[in-house]
Order: C-alpha cells, then sequence, then structure tokens
C-alpha cells in the first residue's frame, strides 16, 4: 500500500499513541521472525491499521511485551501481537513481492528484480497456505496492470480493481463479518488508489504516464475523495466494533488526509513564494 | 459527439491503442489545466481532448465486445430497446433504462445508455443512477453534476446530486471534529526505514 492510512498523531492521548505503536512495534517484530530480517524494510502503518482494525472486530486475544528494541535502546517498548499480526505479516510480503515483480516487469529495474528474488522464497510459502486468496490478489494485480497499460480515462475501473484488492485482504476468513470486511476493504482501497492519483497526477502529466485522473483538475478532487472516505465510513459503522474506536475513526476522519494535506500546503507555500 | 475525434488527437483511425494513449498523454502535457492553471483556452481545449479520447476508447470499447460476440442485445431480458431509435410519440427511449434501473440490473442499464447518441440531461441523469449502482462513484457524481449542470431547475436531478453531496457533508462534519493533520510525516518512521536500509547495505557487503 502507500503509507495513506495512519492516524493524526496531534489527536491521540498518550495511551493510544502507545497503544498504536505496539501494533506496530508487535508487526514489526512479527515480520523479522516470521520472514526473515530484511522483510522489516517493509513495515508500515497500513499494514498496522489493518491489524488495529481486524482486531477490534475479532476481539483477538493480545499478548504485551514489554522490552527493548535495538531501534530504542534506551526506552522500553511495548509489542502487542495476535493472530492477525501474524495475518497481516503474511499478507505484507505477498504484497511486496509483487510490488517488486510489477517494478521489474514493467519497468525492468534490475534492483526490484533482486528484491522481488528476495522474497520469493517467502511468497512462495504463504502462497501455498493462502491459496485461494493469493490467487485472487495476484488476478487483481494483473488486471490493473491491464487496464492501466491500456489507458483508461474512467477512474472508476482502476479504482474498483484496486478496491477489490483490499477487500480480499480485510476479509480475513468466511464468516458472518466477511461481507462487511468486503465492502470496508473495497471502499477505503478505491480511496487509496485516488488518492494516490491525485497525489501523482502533475509528475505523471509531466513525464507522459497513465495516470486515471488525467481527464479531471484538481479543483474536484476534494469531493471525490470525500465522498469515496463517506462510502468507507458508513462501510465501518455497519460493523459491529466496539474497541479502539477512537484510534480506528481518528485515522478514518483525519488521518487518511495527512499526506494530502502536506501536498496541498507545499503547493500553497511555492505559489505564495 | 465530435464528429472526428481522432483528429482532435492529431492520430490516423487506424493507429493502435498504445500510439492514442501516447497521443493523449502528449497533449495532456500541454493542455492539462494543472500544469497551466489560468489559462482558460488551455482548459478549453483539454476538455475538448477528454472528451475525444473517452469517445475513441468507447468506440473501440464496444467494437471489441461485438468481435467476441457477447452484445448485450443477444440476452436483453426487457427488449426493444433500439440503437434504431425508432421512437413513437408516447415512447422514450429511456424506458427500457427505467427498467432496468428499477430491476437492479445496472450494467444493462448502462449498455442501453451508450447506444444512445444524443447526451442531454436526462441521460446524464439516467448514467449517474446506473453508475452510482454500479460503485462507479466518481462517474455517477460527474454525471449528477452535468445532468444539473444542463438543467439546473429540475428537481428530480437536483435531489439525486444532494444525496451524494449530503453523504460527503455528514462524513466532513465527522472529520472537522478531529481537525486535519498538521504534521507531514512521522519523522520516527523515516527513522526505521532509514535504519533497516542501512542494515540491508550491510547485508549487501557481507
Amino acid at each position: 500500500m502507500f503509507g495513506y492510512v495512519v492516524a493524526n498523531m496531534e489527536k491521540l492521548t498518550d495511551e493510544e499513541k502507545q497503544h498504536y505503536r505496539s501494533f506496530y512495534c508487535g508487526l514489526c517484530k512479527t515480520l523479522g521472525n516470521r520472514h526473515g530480517k530484511i522483510s522489516r524494510i517493509t513495515l508500515n502503518y497500513d499494514m498496522a491499521f489493518l491489524i488495529i482494525f481486524l482486531s477490534a472486530l475479532y476481539k483477538t486475544e493480545n499478548t504485551i511485551e514489554t522490552k527493548r528494541c535495538i531501534m530504542h535502546p534506551l526506552k522500553l517498548q511495548q509489542f502487542l501481537y495476535n493472530e492477525i499480526t501474524d495475518y497481516a505479516a503474511d499478507m505484507n510480503i505477498v504484497l511486496t513481492y509483487h510490488n517488486y515483480l510489477d517494478d521489474w516487469q514493467d519497468d525492468g529495474r534490475i534492483l526490484s528484480f533482486y528484491a522481488a528474488k528476495l522474497f520469493e522464497q517467502e511468497y512462495k510459502r504463504i502462497a501455498s497456505k493462502y491459496f485461494k486468496k493469493c490467487a485472487a490478489i495476484s488476478s487483481c494485480l494483473s488486471e490493473l496492470s491491464d487496464i492501466e497499460k491500456s489507458g483508461e480515462p474512467n477512474p472508476d475501473v482502476p479504482a474498483n480493481c484496486f478496491g477489490q484488492l483490499m477487500s480480499e485482504i480485510f476479509a480475513l476468513r468466511e464468516d458472518e463479518h466477511t461481507e462487511g470486511l468486503r465492502a470496508f476493504g473495497k471502499s477505503l482501497g478505491r480511496f487509496i488508489y485516488i488518492m494516490d492519483a491525485c497525489l501523482d497526477l502533475k509528475s505523471d502529466l509531466k513525464n507522459e504516464r497513465y495516470n486515471p485522473l488525467a481527464g479531471f483538475s484538481s479543483a474536484d478532487f476534494k469531493s471525490i475523495l470525500i465522498l469515496l472516505m463517506a462510502d468507507c465510513t458508513e462501510a465501518y459503522k455497519k460493523l459491529p466494533i466496539e474497541q479502539d474506536n477512537n484510534l480506528i475513526e481518528n485515522i478514518l476522519y483525519s488521518g487518511v488526509w495527512t499526506r494530502y494535506e502536506a501536498a496541498n500546503k507545499k503547493t500553497k507555500g511555492r505559489q505564495s513564494q | 459527439m465530435i464528429a472526428d475525434p481522432y483528429k482532435v488527437l492529431g492520430v490516423p483511425p487506424t493507429a493502435s491503442d498504445q500510439e492514442i494513449a501516447k497521443a493523449y498523454r502528449k497533449l495532456a502535457k500541454k493542455y492539462h489545466p494543472d500544469l497551466h492553471p489560468g489559462d482558460e483556452e488551455a482548459a478549453k481545449k483539454m476538455s475538448e481532448i477528454n472528451a475525444a479520447y473517452e469517445q475513441i476508447k468507447s468506440m473501440r470499447k464496444s467494437e471489441n465486445s461485438a468481435d467476441r460476440g457477447y452484445g448485450y442485445s443477444q440476452y436483453d431480458p426487457f427488449g426493444n430497446y433500439g440503437a434504431g431509435q425508432q421512437q413513437r410519440s408516447d415512447y422514450s427511449i429511456f424506458d427500457s433504462v427505467k427498467t432496468y434501473l428499477f430491476a437492479g440490473y445496472y450494467q444493462q442499464a448502462l449498455h442501453v445508455l451508450s447506444t444512445i447518441q444524443e447526451r442531454n440531461a436526462e441521460w446524464y441523469y439516467y448514467s449517474a443512477l446506473a453508475n452510482a449502482g454500479l460503485g462507479n462513484r466518481i462517474t455517477a457524481l460527474n454525471h449528477a453534476k452535468t445532468a444539473v449542470q444542463m438543467e439546473p431547475n429540475n428537481p428530480k436531478y437536483r435531489r439525486v446530486l444532494e444525496q451524494m453531496q449530503y453523504r460527503g457533508q455528514a462524513y466532513q462534519q465527522q472529520s472537522e471534529q478531529y481537525g486535519m493533520p498538521l504534521s507531514a510525516v512521522n519523522l520516527c518512521i523515516n527513522a526505521c526505514i532509514t535504519f533497516y536500509l542501512a542494515q540491508m547495505c550491510c547485508l549487501c557487503c557481507r
């Protein structure tokens, strides 16, 4: 994913901040333990959100450890693990592997080829465990790549395809929540894809690359993005989530705009100079 | 509809899909309002280019599906919509679209709409409804806006657009309680990434 699904730290209490970090640190440790130290370079807050969200819905039993970490040798850190941490670490490797593979196949970046090779073995191990899920993810990604190559002018087409991919990731297993999670994942995926296209528009235009929003002007973006997030929060409200609500809502109502706001501030700053 | 969309993009009708996409991106670089703020001529030119590109894309798409033989008309349960457009005075071309929409056959409704040449406010209104049903949020919003722009006094069109915008407002209101994020990037994330990149280098050197 792209690092859009993060919290607005300023509006979290100290306790919430620590709780949020403990999911992140737990994921970091789990990545290292399950897939080798090198896999920690793939660590991101998007996946931490997946863990927080699914853990809250499924009310998982969490193990919390307090210990030191090499990154912060002086401070004690909290690490939170549960079954979903394992799942998210696995999915993170799947996405990373495909990401590098696409970079190699589309742009011929040799470094990406070696990076993909680095994760290939782990990917195969995960793919044999989550056979159906991994097949669905890779078919979404190849469809998305075809759509982008064809130069599709309608942004809904690739956005829905990416939404489908995210719905696979959020649908942890088949049960009474599957449908609700799919709807949530789908709408969040649409938002992420369109947000990414928004922020890349100028550079894509300059470099004559595909951008799904090329037919739009950035004046329209905010209202589109707001509608997509409205869908997403409506899907969230339909799920019976009763813990960590403030943290989750902080992310959905404010944090997801972090990079958008930062980019706008930058352009505004440049204009006023 | 543009009489000769290929001419707008400056490519022959025999051009490949790739050549067309390339021509479009070249023109977008030249005229897109984000790269040329305040230039109204460029903005006008860009909307013409967009329309031409969309028209070519949809023409080629329908040709492709006709070639492969999965036109919708073959299993059209409600029948009698017409690309032929033989209209009696009491028959509206939108009747079959309405029937499809009512039954929840959004894809079919969209297909009938694509056969209608003249795109008036009513066309955009029904297209907005069909696209909304399919989860095509951006197209739905845009077409609802276009319908209202073309006929600002039609309460039916305005209601659809207001309904969409109302949902956005509800989100925004709750969003305002949190306020927009101020700090751009959490420095700690960067520190972590730098650290592991450094570690990766060490692995490579060994």
